[in-house]
Formats: C-alpha cells, sequence, structure tokens
C-alpha cells in the first residue's frame, strides 16, 4: 500500500479515488528528503516516543487482560504475570452472568451498525439534498442543524427519556438506535462531499434523458460519492460503538446494554465489592476484547479514514 | 456518459437554475428544487424528534422551578438569572476554560508536530506510528478513562514502580491540584490522535509545486513548515480548534469516570456539564439542571461563534 | 456494488433491530428471572442484592397468585439515577424497588413511594426492631419495608495488633492512643482509614456523639431542622482531625481498588465496618494469608454509656407507578420474610437480617464466620449493635447533604479549614439549599 497516492488538483476536480490522499511527490523531492539523514533520525525518534505514549494503556490493557484478579494486584503494571490467566479470563466471560459479556458486545455491534448505517443513509441523502438542490430556507436550516453539534447532551437527556418513555420504546433497542440516527457532521461532510464530487453536469444530463430525480440520484450520484459513504459510515459506526451516556439513560434491563455500560457496571460492582463480586480480571479482559474490532479495523480500513478526514479539512 | 454532456450543454459549468432549459421555465425549475426537501425531510424528522424537540421541551423545563417543598411554577428567566450568578456554575466555567487554555494548545502542538514530522517521512515506520498514534480514538472515552484510572492509581498504576528507579516518591495523580494535569493528559492522549490526521490530510493536499518554489528560494525545513505549511492548512486547524472547544467547554465524560476514584478531588460540580447532570440526577432539580445546560450551550455558542468570527480569514468561511 | 450492499446491510441490520426490539416488548416481559406462573400477577422488582435470584426464586414458587419479575438495573446510585428519572417522567419505574434507607425520604417526597400503611405494613411490624422500622417511617406512614441492616463494630487484624503488643481498644480514647503505638512501634501500615468520602459512615460516627443532623417528617414536609455542626459533631471531627494531622490514619477515599487492596493487605490494621464489612473484606481477592481478623464492638466515647450506630441498609419500597399495589405490597414484605429467604441472603449474600425470626434465631447467633477463625461475631459484636440501634432521620437531599460533606471534609484533611469551621461551613451550606428548595427550617 503506497502512501503516495494519485493526487488530484484541488481547485480543478473532485476527489475521486478511494484512498482520498491527494499527495504525490515528485522524484526529485523524494531524492532530497532522503538525503536529510540526520534530521530524518531525529523525526522518526520523535515519532517512536509520541507512538509509545499513546500505546501505552493499550499496551497495558493488553498485558492486564492477560493477569487473573490477584496478578493485576500483585505484578508490575507492564510486564506479564508468572501465571498467563488470559484463556481462563476469556473463559471467565463466559460464564459471569451467563456469558452476559457477549451479549453485551453484540448489542454494541447491533446498536453501532444500525445505528450507524442508518444514520449515514440519513446523511447521505440530506448531504445530496443540501448540496444539488436549492431550495428556500436551505441555508438556514443548514446552519440549524451544525449549530446542534454545541448543544450539551445534559440538557437532552431527560426530555429524549420522555418522549421514548411515551412511545413506549424505553429500555428496547430501538431507544438507542433512533436518536444514534442523528449525525449532523455526518451531513455536513457529505455536503461538502456532494458539491465536489458530483458535478451539476452530470444531473443535468441524467435530467435531459428522462431520469428522475431518484432515478439520477442512484445511479448517476451516488457511485460518485464512495469514499464519503465509507467515511461517514465508519465516523457514525465508531460514535454509536463508543456511546456512552444514550444507553445508560435510556437502558434498563442488563441484557441489553452495550459492552461500554456493561464495563461501567461491573467496575462499580467490583469498586463496591461486596460478597466476592470483584471481577477486575473479567473487567480489563472485556475491555481489551472489546477495543480490538476497532483497531482491527483501523488498521486494516487506513486508507479510508485518512481519505474521509480529508475532506472536511480541506474545505 | 460523456457525449451526454455535450448535447445540452454549455461550455462553462453554471448553476442550472441559471440556464435556459429547453424543457420549460423556472417553474419545472422550481418544483425540481423542491426534491431537495424530500431528501433532506428522512434526516429533518430524525432531527425533529430527537433533538429539536427535546430541546424545545427541555427549554420549556427550565421555565419553570420545581423545588423539593413547594412544588412546580412557572418562573420564567429566573432559572438562568440564578445560572449565571450561581457561584459553582461560574466556578464550573472557570475551570473549563482553564482547560481549553490548556488541553487545545497541548493537542494541537501534538497533532500538528506529528502531522508536520509525518509529512516529511515516507518510511513504513513513519506510517506504523501514524496508526498508533491514531488508535486511542478506537477507545471509547469510558474504557480510556478507566484504564488511565488503573495507571494513575497509587497502588496499581505504574508510578510506584518508575518513580522507585529515579529514586523519587510518587506523585499522587489525584489529589486536588494534580488532578488538573491528569485530565489534561487523558484528554490529549485520546484525541491528539484524530486532529493529527485530520492536520495531516490537509498538509498532503497541499500542491508540491509550493514546496519546490520555497526551496529554490531557499527555505529550510524549519521555514517551510512554519511559513508555508501552517498556514496553508489554516482552514483545517480552525476546525480542529472549533471541534476541540466545543468539546471542552463540555468536558464531562473524562472527569465523571475519574470521580469514581478522586471524589475529594473531583466534586459534583466540577464542570458545567458536570453540574446540570448532578442536578437532574443526583438531586432530581431537572428544571435548573435544563437552566445550567442551556447557559453551557449559549455560552459554548457565543464562544465558537466568536472564535470562528476572529479567524474567519484563515477558516476561509463565509 | 458498494451502495448496494450498504443498502442490503441497512436492511438487514434494521429488520434485525426490529426484531429484537419486538421480541423484548414491554420492559416488563424482560425478566432475569423465569416466571413460574404466567397467568399470575407479575410485579416488577429492582434490586442488586447478590445471589438474589435465588430468592426470587424461592418466592415463585411459593406463591400462586404472584410472580417477581426481577432486574438489576444498577447498584446504588446508578439505580437512583433511573429511579428517578422514570419518577420525573412519570412511566418507567418499577413496581417494588430496592432502596437505602438514607434515599427513602429523598423519594417520599417526590410521592413515589406508597405509603404502606394502608397495604398491611403494620401486619409486620413487629417482626422487625425498633431502629429499623424507625429508618422506614416517617411520622405514622411506613414508606418501606426493613430487609437488611449494618450495625457497626470493629474488624481489626489480630496478628497486627498482636505483633505491636497494641491492646484492642474499647474506648476512642484508647483507639487513638493505639494508633499512636502503632506509629511509635515503627508499623509499615497505619491503624486506620478516615475516608472523606465515607458518607454514611461518617455521618454515623457522629450520631454515635449524640449528632441528630435532620429533623424531618414527611406528614409535614415543608419544614426541616438541621443541626450538623452540634457540638457531637464537632467533637468526633476534632478527633479525627487531630488523628489526620499526626499521620496516624489515612484519607483515602473509600470503595476504590485501592482502598480495597489496602484493607486487605495490612495497611490498615483495623477497619470500623458494618455487619456486611466481613462479606466484603472475604470477597476480596489477594488478602493476606496470614491475615487474623476479629470483630469486636465499635469504640466508644463513654464506656458507661455504649451507643450504637449503624451504616446504609436496605428496604423494598412500593413505587407510586405500580400498577397492582396490593400485589407489590405482598413481595415487598414478604421477599425476605421467610427463614429459608434469610438463609441465602446470610449465606450468600453476607447480608445483616433486620427480621426479628432471623434475628434473634439461635442459628444466626451462633453462626460461626470462617473468615474470622470461627468467631461468633453476630454474638461478640453485631447482635447488641443492631438491638441497641434507635434509627435515623434522613433530609430529603440526602445526596446533596452527603457530596457536601464530603466537600467539607476533603477540605479539612488538606489543611484548608479547621474541622469546627468545615462543620459550620456545611450547616450554612445545608440551610441555604433549604432555604432555596422552599423548605421553612426548624
Amino acid at each position: 500500500m503506497s502512501v503516495f497516492a494519485p493526487r488530484a488538483d484541488v481547485r480543478d476536480e473532485p476527489l475521486t479515488t478511494a484512498t482520498g490522499l491527494p499527495s504525490h511527490e515528485d522524484r526529485s523531492v523524494r531524492d532530497r528528503r532522503r538525503r536529510n539523514g540526520g534530521r530524518r533520525i531525529g523525526s522518526h525518534v520523535f515519532l517512536v516516543i509520541l507512538a509509545i505514549y499513546f500505546i501505552i494503556p493499550i499496551w497495558w490493557l493488553a498485558v492486564a487482560a492477560t493477569k487473573d484478579t490477584s496478578g493485576l494486584f500483585g505484578s508490575p503494571a507492564f510486564w506479564f504475570d508468572d501465571h498467563f490467566a488470559f484463556f481462563e479470563n476469556l473463559a471467565g466471560l463466559f460464564t459471569q452472568q451467563g456469558g452476559i459479556y457477549w451479549r453485551w458486545l453484540a448489542n454494541s455491534f447491533l446498536y453501532a451498525f444500525a445505528g450507524g448505517i442508518g444514520a449515514t443513509i440519513l446523511a447521505i441523502l440530506a448531504g445530496y439534498g443540501f448540496a444539488k438542490y436549492r431550495f428556500r430556507g436551505r441555508g438556514a436550516v443548514f446552519t440549524i442543524i451544525l449549530g446542534s453539534v454545541m448543544v450539551p447532551l445534559t440538557a437532552l437527556v431527560i426530555p429524549t427519556f420522555m418522549l421514548l418513555s411515551q412511545y413506549g420504546i424505553i429500555n428496547t433497542p430501538w431507544a438507542v438506535i433512533l436518536p444514534s440516527l442523528l449525525s449532523p457532521f455526518g451531513v455536513y461532510l457529505m455536503r461538502v462531499y456532494t458539491q465536489d464530487a458530483v458535478p451539476d453536469e452530470m444531473l443535468e444530463a441524467a435530467r435531459i434523458d428522462g431520469a428522475g430525480e431518484l432515478r439520477t440520484f442512484f445511479q448517476v450520484a451516488l457511485p460518485l460519492l464512495k469514499p464519503a459513504i465509507v467515511t461517514v459510515l465508519l465516523l457514525s459506526i465508531v460514535g454509536t460503538w463508543n456511546n456512552f451516556f444514550l444507553p445508560l439513560a435510556v437502558l434498563t434491563d442488563e441484557t441489553l446494554l452495550p459492552v461500554t455500560v456493561g464495563l461501567n457496571r461491573w467496575t462499580a460492582l467490583s469498586n463496591a465489592g461486596a460478597g466476592g463480586e470483584q471481577v477486575w480480571n473479567l473487567i480489563t479482559t472485556g475491555a481489551f476484547v472489546s477495543v480490538l474490532p476497532l483497531i482491527l479495523s483501523f488498521l486494516f480500513l487506513q486508507r479510508y479514514w485518512q481519505g474521509g478526514l480529508s475532506i472536511g479539512s480541506i474545505k | 456518459m460523456t457525449t451526454h454532456t455535450t448535447l445540452s450543454a454549455p461550455p462553462a459549468p453554471a448553476a442550472p437554475s441559471r440556464r435556459s432549459h429547453p424543457e420549460g421555465g423556472s417553474k419545472l425549475e422550481r418544483r425540481r428544487q423542491r426534491w431537495g426537501w424530500l431528501f433532506v425531510t428522512p434526516f429533518l424528522v430524525v432531527f425533529a424528534l430527537f433533538l429539536v424537540f427535546p430541546l424545545f421541551y427541555a427549554f420549556g423545563m427550565s421555565l419553570f422551578t420545581s423545588t423539593l417543598a413547594t412544588g412546580t411554577r412557572f418562573t420564567g428567566f429566573d432559572n438562568y438569572a440564578k445560572a449565571f450568578t450561581d457561584p459553582l456554575f461560574l466556578e464550573g466555567l472557570g475551570r473549563v476554560a482553564a482547560y481549553a487554555l490548556v488541553m487545545i494548545p497541548a493537542q494541537l502542538i501534538v497533532a500538528l508536530a506529528a502531522a508536520l514530522v509525518l509529512d516529511t517521512l515516507a518510511t513504513r515506520l513513519s506510517r506504523l506510528s501514524r496508526l498508533l498514534i491514531f488508535a486511542p480514538y478506537a477507545i471509547p472515552v469510558v474504557i480510556g478513562a478507566l484504564m488511565w484510572s488503573f495507571l494513575y492509581s497509587p497502588r496499581f498504576g505504574p508510578s510506584a514502580t518508575l518513580f522507585d528507579v529515579v529514586g523519587l516518591p510518587a506523585p499522587d495523580f489525584l489529589a486536588a491540584d494534580s488532578v488538573f494535569g491528569s485530565l489534561v493528559n487523558i484528554v490529549t492522549w485520546q484525541w491528539s490522535g484524530y486532529y493529527m490526521v485530520v492536520i495531516y490530510a490537509a498538509l498532503r493536499s497541499i500542491d508540491p509545486a509550493v514546496y519546490e518554489a520555497a526551496r529554490i528560494d531557499g527555505a529550510n525545513g524549519w521555514q517551510t513548515a512554519t511559513r508555508i505549511k501552517v498556514p496553508m492548512i489554516s482552514s483545517s486547524m480552525v476546525m480542529v480548534i472549533t471541534f476541540a472547544l466545543i468539546g471542552t467547554l463540555q468536558f464531562f465524560t473524562e472527569p465523571v469516570v475519574l470521580r469514581n476514584i478522586a471524589q475529594g478531588a473531583i466534586d459534583a460540580a466540577y464542570t458545567p456539564n458536570m453540574y446540570a447532570y448532578s442536578l437532574a440526577f443526583s438531586y432530581s432539580q431537572f428544571n435548573y439542571a435544563s437552566a445550567i445546560a442551556f447557559s453551557l450551550g449559549i455560552l459554548v455558542f457565543a464562544g465558537s461563534y466568536v472564535f470562528l468570527f476572529l479567524t474567519r480569514k484563515q477558516s476561509g468561511l463565509k | 456494488m458498494k451502495s448496494k450492499l450498504l443498502a442490503a446491510s441497512g436492511v438487514v441490520a434494521v429488520a434485525a433491530a426490529a426484531l429484537t426490539g419486538c421480541s423484548t416488548g414491554p420492559a416488563e416481559a424482560s425478566c432475569t428471572n423465569e416466571i413460574l406462573q404466567p397467568d399470575a400477577t407479575q410485579v416488577s422488582v429492582w434490586a442488586w442484592y447478590p445471589a438474589f435470584e435465588q430468592v426470587v426464586d424461592l418466592f415463585n414458587e411459593t406463591h400462586d397468585e404472584v410472580q417477581i419479575c426481577w432486574t438489576n438495573a444498577g447498584q446504588g446510585n446508578d439505580e437512583y439515577t433511573k429511579f428517578s428519572t422514570a419518577v420525573e417522567s412519570g412511566s418507567g419505574a418499577p413496581d417494588v424497588i430496592m432502596l437505602e434507607s438514607e434515599v427513602l425520604s429523598s423519594f417520599s417526597i417526590r410521592d413515589a413511594l406508597v405509603d404502606l400503611t394502608e397495604f398491611g405494613a403494620n401486619d409486620v411490624k413487629g417482626d422487625y426492631t425498633e431502629g429499623a422500622w424507625k429508618d422506614v417511617s416517617s411520622g405514622d406512614a411506613v414508606y418501606a419495608i426493613p430487609v437488611d441492616g449494618g450495625p457497626m463494630g470493629m474488624l481489626y487484624r489480630k496478628d497486627i495488633l498482636d505483633q505491636y503488643g497494641i491492646a484492642v481498644p474499647t474506648t476512642w480514647d484508647e483507639f487513638a492512643a493505639a494508633a499512636q503505638a502503632l506509629k511509635d512501634a515503627g508499623a509499615p501500615g497505619v491503624l486506620a482509614d478516615f475516608p472523606t468520602n465515607g458518607r454514611a459512615y461518617n455521618q454515623a460516627l457522629f450520631a454515635q456523639a449524640g449528632s441528630v443532623p435532620f429533623a424531618y417528617d414527611n406528614a409535614e414536609p415543608t419544614s426541616i431542622g438541621i443541626d450538623v455542626n452540634d457540638d457531637g459533631s464537632k467533637q468526633v471531627l476534632s478527633y479525627w482531625d487531630d488523628l489526620v494531622k499526626k499521620g496516624l490514619v489515612a484519607t483515602d477515599d473509600a470503595f476504590t481498588a485501592d482502598y480495597n487492596t489496602k484493607l486487605v493487605d495490612g495497611s490498615y490494621a483495623i477497619y470500623v465496618a458494618a455487619a456486611w464489612g466481613p462479606g466484603y473484606l472475604g470477597g476480596l481477592s489477594d488478602a493476606d494469608t496470614d491475615a487474623e481478623w476479629k470483630a469486636a464492638p465499635v469504640p466508644q466515647w463513654d464506656a458507661a454509656n455504649p451507643v450504637q450506630i449503624n451504616w446504609g441498609g436496605s428496604t423494598f419500597a412500593v413505587t407510586s407507578q405500580a400498577k397492582d399495589k396490593e400485589a407489590a405490597a405482598v413481595v415487598a414484605k414478604e421477599v425476605f420474610g421467610t427463614e429459608e429467604a434469610w438463609k441465602i441472603g446470610i449465606e450468600e449474600a453476607a447480608l445483616f437480617p433486620l427480621w426479628k425470626p432471623i434475628l434473634e434465631s439461635d442459628y444466626f447467633r451462633d453462626l460461626e464466620y470462617p473468615f474470622f477463625g470461627g468467631q461468633q461475631i453476630n454474638k461478640d459484636v453485631f447482635l447488641e449493635a443492631a438491638g441497641g440501634y434507635t434509627g435515623f432521620t434522613f433530609s430529603p437531599f440526602q445526596n446533596y447533604a452527603y457530596d457536601q460533606l464530603t466537600e467539607q471534609l476533603y477540605a479539612m484533611v488538606q489543611g484548608e479549614k479547621s474541622s469546627d469551621q468545615a462543620l459550620d461551613d456545611l450547616q450554612a451550606s445545608l440551610e441555604a439549599y433549604a432555604t432555596e428548595q422552599g423548605f421553612t427550617i426548624e
């Protein structure tokens, strides 16, 4: 995988590549840079130090997941204990409370994908609407949508709870999924990208050919929006996966909790510690297992991350 | 597809509504433009249901006062007057402002420095570093704060052993005067990677011809970085700072999680958002909590607006 | 094509969500336990007792007309937050809820709890100690049925005290002397911890010196008496402040991982604890295997006039959102109303019963606790503590009061103010809050 992907000149063409990394260097510049050996070592050392700083807690988590509870409190923080307990801990995750951890993990997947995909669909449609149509009130509505990111969540919790209660969907998966369908930033990204990536001429041409608006959208515009779609999808999925406060407030049934709230509950349990319910080893292992999907997806989907985040930044 | 475009489109791209259309006049145009509403409606429905409506409801709640002893009555903007003279709210505001002044530059410097360095390197090590620096974004904030609370623990964290090596007593990360730095650390760790990727992407979009010109003019690496790269990505930086500002003024999750192990150092009203939460959920004062949350929202909006206004040249907005 | 894949997966995900959502149905239908009589009236219960499922199963097996549908909605404040939100929004609350006695008036003042005297509460009054009943009553109304309590005693590390030749203290003066002796002998740990976030624990210590911080009766809900800076409290606090300043006690926050470890590894030689303390200790891993724990009565200010104190304790209340209040009352009265249920509660959950038939039974009195080397701690310590406890009145804003107490104690421990000042400031802030909330202060 090359870092240097074909670059699009920002002013003339839309970003049409999946990577979206719009830079490539010409050979002479690359040669010159290779000659600055000394500075490169310094730069690398700097990067390595930074990388270590960012990795330390994750390393700690990985190591902690291999220890049992007494090992956690007895052995040094950053290296393994004599007793390698990872598989025991995993087994513990299956037995604690009847394996509810895996239910939590499944819930997280469900909410993240349902919420993420739904949010993306809404964002694609809305972004296209804002970008390619000029209707009255467009500016005002868009500004309101953008402004909504500034609303503190705490203001919304009680009314949202009441609303969900009224409709009888409190304490169901819908209570988490429906509010997660909102992604103002997703709408913003899609609008910005659509404006650049979908030329008006193509839409015009399709209309002249007799295509209706919806068909134009699906067959002309949508294929061009792929990179942004992937980005918004990833951002929405991560956002919903990491959501904590909303499920904490609207879910009571333990079997409906996502893994963030579930682990938090185990932590509260272990802190209060009544009657042999300290499950620190399960918390660390559970936390480790729960971050694996995202970290692995980051690893394998790097290009989309970089590409997408560039869209918003260029504009 | 290209054959279609040559049929009817004029040479230069122009807004559809201004072109004369062979099929009809502006009435058709207007009808078509209203399709915009159709596309936007699904999002707007959810938006109205789960944001606008609750917001109005919350605002309505903030206009009433409900005391434990005397029940609910309409009091108009009294709650807001109370909020802006409430020492706990104002203290919390001062605190998040202090956090903003420290955390935003910290995150920005780390993100910018990393992005600039990465922009000049193309090795596998640099690519690996980029991924590792971004990794904390994959960790939910709650779990990240949990991990750090372990690491900060005087017993279980590495601080005791690490500082032993140097021969110094281990600092208490959770004491009243050190908890500020501890929280700054957690947030910097959590978010710098994300900002770095945004800035890096912006850097990558700079036309290399510019660097060529600079090299010809004799600029060295440092000058290139500070006088060319940074100004050219100023719009991204403004966006990063705006989001960081909004997030910091609404500081909530990390102090709440850390509070579990530092109840003395972090009190219930540590940040305005925490204050709103405590008022609602610990003390059952939902109306006043709404007023506090709205007051915070107003200030966040004002702050962001002022910031964007001051940087309008750099951000290229409006 | 990617968008088709997206669309397809979107449909699948939403469908899956819909199916899951539909199958769980209304909240009552999703119980953690099994319903044995599907036609009976179902009563939803929120509780976090360990091993509670066994108690629920026992109830369901023995009651044909009423079945419990139990969920663990979180511990302590987590559950109270949910309950508070449900009360505010008018729906979502369970029929019966486990509440610690300290928060009962915070909810009864919001009309969230049903007065159980109409549902036969007084029929079971005789089954509970005087102190326990007082905690769930407000004037003539009874808002909950007591379940377990926290009479206090002193758990100590016999091996550590023996090692340094320290006698087991019986009065607070002896306690201070012991703390000094321990330090002088060069022990690595301290005698005990003084947690600024002790909340009910700190309150109990003050109560032992005669402090009656709140006077409140739900029959007159708008007036309240506040007296937190009385002489008794000041005496107690200045005593502990002195110990803190001399470095004779630690000031670690309670109920954290650090605290738990220090409890068991000898960093604290004494743990002034409630009757559920032993269960708590026993559950902590990484215990020192040489540790020898014993229980003794809590130190007294005046050996001739011992005062018993209580820390914590929970109850079952019926919420005003309950559909069938009669059935809910039956559950509240009877779920922990049998010997068999209590055997589970005592042996699996380490609860201290307030239900007299088991409290006064030989079984309980003579129970030997292996954790204490077979000591009969109930006979030695906790029965007397429970019997001597006369009850306590909490404020209807107890959460706020505790948060303020924590803040003041923390400031004191940091050296920012004297103990007297801390209590005076606490009094001022509570009075201000009460006035602001529309109470008249007696």
